[in-house]
């Protein structure tokens, strides 16, 4: 399998669409939408990377997750800030031990699950709030090893978390109980299908593979959930100092992957789905809400493979 | 009503300000000189290996080529607080090298065999990745070759083992052979007070 860039979404500014000095978090909703959570604030992009929508969080945003029925959940420091679809806020769970720093959000059936990276645990709430369970915690070393400092995973189609264990260079496989089903992955600092440096991978997104983000150097790559290696992406456009780069994945199987440094979202088509964009050095121009690829930018849905004129800055958006 | 400050009078004491703090800062500068109370010490901020943004390449050696101490007086230290404890160190482990069957890599960083680690708490015999690890550098065989603070870098490790000058070590020439040759101005004087200050730099002796 193959990808190829064809966008990259906001960069380092002041405009709507830009990130003024930290981009941490990318999901994807049900509809294709894009969430990029930075700053203080929740950025929805549509997908041809077009400013939507953007509201404030009350505390610089770690991450951000979009439930079933359309809530967007924002996890900060000690707490957690539910919103609706348009941003408006409506419940905020506050915990000072049990979410103390919320890297990743993710959902189970019944249940809300936090990445808490200085408890070095994903922490399993009802949907109401009450704490369940820990996960990642009942091992020799007491948590996930993330010098790295985020504890990121994700959940597929049958309710497994799949969660970065970076220090040990493993995805591991849990239930929502919290019990270890397995992991896929092995240190080697040479062999693309092994996990290099002290603690990679960083980030996981899960769709019909496993999708990962390693730093030093700053990479995607796509796993068989045999932990195969199917896909290297790589591009001359990470800033070689990137790390902790959330990585988020539509139903098409199209990767968003952020620059951490440049305050960039990275998008990359699997080659089976067409389109005619430019693969190769990018360069990140200034522009509200889309940056510009070589000259020519991409729609993605609907419009795949058609050039269209770069999107102008965004104005009037909702805040 | 006082008289409105011409340019001219403005230039002049401005230039007689300046005047007066360089002859100022001089003369501070050599009465602490004149009482030893002013040391060399590496800016990691400005050391090509542990500042930030320079990856990939080879460790900068001119502490250790440059000192005129026959062991260079500036030596890689772990700042404990820092430091991730993981079971691969790209400090400590040269992480290109063979995987050996254990899963870790089959060659040492270090030259001279300076660091050591040894297992925090029980060992899990099974997966060496269930413990956490202390890394011990032995300053008696470190040369300051800059090697484990180059891949201790961030985004690589943590940073958290970087260059000092060891006091113990150090002559305390007037113009510091090092700070001479170093592209990057790291090599800086600081007061005595400020360099026995940083309680978080955490001696390998302690």
């Amino acid at each position: 399998m193959e990808y190829r860039q064809t966008n990259v979404i906001g960069g380092k500014g002041s405009a709507p669409g830009e990130f003024a000095a930290s981009l941490r978090c990318l999901a994807v909703d049900a509809r294709g939408q894009l969430l990029a959570a930075g700053d203080s604030e929740i950025k929805m992009f549509d997908a041809s990377g077009r400013i939507k929508r953007r509201w404030s969080t009350s505390r610089p945003v770690l991450s951000v997750a979009v439930a079933a029925d359309g809530a967007v959940y924002a996890g900060e420091l000690r707490q957690i800030e539910i919103f609706d679809g348009s941003g408006k806020l409506v419940n905020t769970w506050r915990d000072e031990t049990l979410l103390q720093r919320v890297t990743a959000i993710g959902f189970v059936h019944d249940g809300v699950l936090a990445g808490d990276s200085a408890g070095r645990a994903i922490r399993h709430f009802d949907r109401n709030g009450r704490f369940r369970n820990n996960i990642g915690k009942d091992n020799p070393v007491n948590g996930f090893l993330v010098p790295n400092g985020v504890v990121d995973f994700a959940v597929d189609a049958h309710g497994v978390i799949h969660a970065a264990n970076p220090g040990k260079h493993r995805v591991e496989r849990y239930l929502p109980t919290g019990e270890l089903l397995g992991h896929i992955g092995r240190f080697h600092g040479t062999d693309p299908a092994g996990f290099g440096g002290c603690c990679n991978p960083t980030n996981v997104a899960v769709r019909d593979r496993i999708y990962v983000t390693e730093k030093a150097g700053p990479r995607a790559k796509v796993y068989d959930f045999s932990g195969n290696l199917e896909a290297v992406i790589e591009s001359a456009d990470f800033d070689p100092n990137c790390k902790n780069m959330s990585v988020a994945v539509d139903a098409r199987g199209v990767v968003y992957v952020a620059d951490t440094v440049k305050l960039a979202i990275l998008v990359f088509e699997p080659s089976n789905l067409g389109g005619t964009g430019p693969v190769g050095p990018v360069s990140l121009v200034g522009q509200a809400g889309l940056v510009q690829v070589g000259q020519v930018s991409l729609v993605h849905v609907g419009l795949v493979g058609q050039a269209v004129s770069p999107v102008k800055p965004a104005e009037g958006l909702p805040r | 009503m006082s008289e409105p400050i011409t340019r001219r009078d403005l230039l002049h004491q401005v230039a007689r300000g300046s005047v007066l703090a360089t002859l100022g800062g001089g003369a501070i500068f050599l009465v602490q000189k004149a009482h030893g109370q002013v040391v060399w010490q590496v800016d990691a901020s400005r050391c090509i290996n542990s500042r930030l943004g320079d990856t990939g390449g080879e460790a900068c050696k001119l502490c250790t080529t440059e000192c005129v101490v026959a062991l260079s007086a500036v030596r890689a230290v772990n700042e404990y607080s820092r430091c991730g404890r993981c079971n691969i160190c790209p400090a400590y482990f040269n992480i290109t090298s063979a995987v050996d069957e254990r899963g870790l890599p089959s060659e040492k960083l270090c030259p001279r065999d300076a660091i050591t680690r040894k297992p925090i708490g029980k060992a899990d015999p099974e997966d060496p990745a269930n413990n956490f690890y202390e890394y011990v550098i032995d300053e008696e065989k470190c040369d300051g070759c800059g090697k484990c603070v180059m891949k201790c870098k961030e985004p690589l490790g943590l940073g958290s083992i970087v260059l000092r000058v060891r006091y113990d070590k150090c002559v305390g020439c007037n113009r510091c052979a090092i700070s001479r040759a170093c592209p990057k101005e790291a090599l800086i004087q600081i007061p005595v007070e400020q360099a026995l200050k940083p309680p978080e730099v955490r001696q390998a002796a302690e």
